[in-house]
């Protein structure tokens, strides 16, 4: 480890890292929700194991109920610490709900959390859990930008969303034989100014999630963008829209914002 | 847009698909160290997408690819800079047995936090007892519990065995494990409260020693202070110094929260946090199983004498412990180390 520590600053969405070699990353975070699924999956898991195991238990004890007794109150107690402590330590900071979730816990620093942070993290439950249901870690969660409970506080660790990532691939847009947006330049380039990263993103969400979403959703959605688009950002000749549906507007549009070598040809 | 993306992406896709390959290589042998070739093949192929990385950010639009770099980066960058402890190191069982001598170690080093959880058990205790001795009124309110108000019954029926079918090692067992679950909750609770600057804890312990102060006058007030020393003692040199420990940890996690930004070494100062919950939650199953198994059976049984005695011995064993293990060690150290702050 280097001696210079890292910055760090947050929004609520997400976390970013200046290394000490000066490069700069994001890690989102995680939201309270998928954490209390990911923690009711947990807290499934482990009531199905001590059951189960409390089952076998009896089943061995039969003659000694005692003794059975004891093993499952304090096995159930062990486990129901030990679960998150010890495979958060030792699986990459995730439990087996975390990892369904696509969650990570990570040190604040933005490397993997180490064995003394996990169980810091884990036994600060017994406070985060009071007065009934995660009240105060999910307040403490809610409250603060990095969205740490205490226990995450006090064990300088944050949870990150990890979806599955792979490299791009080229997208369909990028791919137009003809674009007829292409043949007006002036308000072409006016769109890709005008265009902010979250509108883009907003756009290719779209485009990409074309197959996920509902008839009636779709076209709400495109004729929104579309509307806004054209309204506010890049008026096109209306003779040229009337002619395209808002999905095809919206294809246009996203091969504009990025396609580049099409517009440098126009411009060329 | 001032990056052609796609032929930055056809020329870039090659190095990102080595980084790949090489972070999933070491990702699969977790506990390794890099050797010094991969340590250099990671470092360039890092530096390389750490600009692409740069590059899409400031100079493109897509959001995704710059998704995927970022997540490329964060992977290589921990891998560079996170030394994960190595499979020896956590398998080593003579390693998992220090806890025997790093906990009177640590509770040395700590004692200041102790001594102030002594201070207000004993504050809390004193209040307790002198309101029950210049206050009846204020037992019913100290002592809710009727069998705290009025030991006479309660020390008839133990005496008189007539919670005897509770007495069956089956039962003693059972109840053994909920004492020790319920104890080590308590006590863990009395540690995590140091997260409200040590309030929580103080209160905590001052409300404990305020139950404790007003149960023992109470007993001896009304003639049964030695049936108390017998049925308290030898649990209870156990059980009241852990909780002890607990405020200890509590209040030692006060001062590492408030002195975060000058702590050198965060790591350390959460082992030792760990350690001592670790040592109050071994002596807590000691406590558990000898309430249960020998608190509970009184005279004739066991003569009074003989349970006052076995607390006496278990004080001494447990004072000796603290107090010396480890001790040769640590001076030992303290002559080859400069020494901490906190010694």
């Amino acid at each position: 480890m280097t001696g210079s520590q890292p910055i760090r600053w947050a929004t609520t969405a997400e976390l970013t890292i200046v290394t000490p070699e000066g490069v700069l990353f994001r890690l989102p975070l995680a939201g309270p929700a998928s954490r209390l699924y990911a923690m009711l999956l947990d807290i499934t898991i482990v009531l199905g194991t001590v059951n189960g195991v409390g089952l076998l238990v009896y089943w061995i004890f039969a003659k000694a109920p005692g003794f059975g007794v004891m093993v499952i109150t304090l096995g159930e107690f062990a486990i129901g610490f030990a679960y998150g402590a010890l495979l958060e330590g030792f699986w990459n900071g995730q439990t087996i709900g975390k990892r369904l979730f696509h969650l990570r816990v990570i040190d604040q620093a933005g490397l993997p959390l180490r064995i003394e942070q996990a169980w810091v993290r884990n036994l600060m439950r017994v406070f985060d859990a009071l007065p009934f249901a995660y009240l105060v870690g999910g307040i403490s969660a809610l409250s603060n930008p990095l969205m740490q409970r205490f226990g995450d506080r006090v064990a300088g660790t944050l949870v990150v969303r990890q979806t599955p990532l792979v490299a791009p691939g080229e997208e369909s847009w990028t791919r137009q034989k003809y674009n007829s947006f292409m043949d007006y330049p002036t308000i072409a380039m006016k769109l890709r100014r005008a265009a902010t990263p979250e509108l883009a993103s907003l756009i290719q969400d779209a485009l990409r999630r074309r197959t996920e979403l509902a008839a009636y959703a779709r076209r709400e959605i495109y004729r929104e963008l579309a509307t806004y688009l054209q309204s506010e950002i890049s008026p096109f000749p209306d003779e040229l829209v009337e002619m395209l549906s808002d999905e095809q507007y919206l294809i246009n549009a996203a091969g504009v914002l990025f396609g580049d070598q099409q517009l440098s040809r126009v411009h060329g | 847009m001032i990056l052609d993306l796609e032929r930055f992406q056809t020329q870039a896709r090659p190095r990102w698909s080595n980084l790949e390959s090489l972070l999933a290589a070491l990702e699969g042998r977790p506990g390794h160290r890099l050797n010094p070739v991969e340590a250099e093949q990671l470092q360039e192929l890092y530096a390389q997408a750490a600009a692409d990385l740069n590059r899409v950010t400031h100079g493109a639009l897509a959001p995704e690819l710059r998704q995927y770099l970022e997540r490329l980066v964060a992977r290589a960058y921990t891998e560079l800079h996170f030394v994960p402890p190595t499979r020896s190191e956590l398998w080593q069982p003579r390693r998992w047995l220090r806890i025997f001598t790093l906990f009177p170690e640590t509770f040395r080093r700590q004692s200041r936090y102790f001594a102030l959880a002594v201070l207000i058990t004993v504050l809390g205790c004193a209040l307790g007892g002198l309101a029950v001795r210049y206050d009846p009124a204020s037992v019913d309110v100290l002592l809710p519990a009727d069998y705290l108000r009025n030991p006479e019954q309660r020390v008839h029926e133990e005496e008189q065995g007539k919670n005897q079918d509770l007495h069956s090692t089956q039962s003693e067992a059972a109840f053994s494990a909920q004492l020790i679950r319920h104890n080590i909750e308590v006590a863990m609770l009395a540690a995590a409260l140091g997260v409200t600057f040590g309030i929580g804890t103080a209160l905590l312990l001052f409300e404990n020693g305020v139950l404790l102060g007003a149960v023992a006058v109470r007993y001896t007030q009304q003639g049964f202070g030695l049936f108390m020393t017998a049925w308290l003692l030898p649990h209870g040199v156990f059980e009241i110094p852990s909780i002890l420990i607990a405020g200890q940890a509590g209040f030692y996690l006060a001062r590492v929260l408030l002195r975060r930004r000058e702590d050198r070494d965060a790591r350390q100062s959460m082992r030792e946090w760990l350690v001592l919950i670790a040592g109050m939650a071994m002596m807590l199953v000691w406590a558990g199983m000898m309430e249960a198994f020998f608190s509970q059976h009184h005279a004739p049984v066991l003569p009074y004498g003989f349970k006052v005695a076995v607390g006496g011995a278990e004080l001494a064993l447990l004072t000796v412990y603290l107090l010396l293990i480890g001790r040769r060690m640590t001076d030992a150290k303290a002559h080859t180390t400069v020494p901490s702050e906190n010694k």
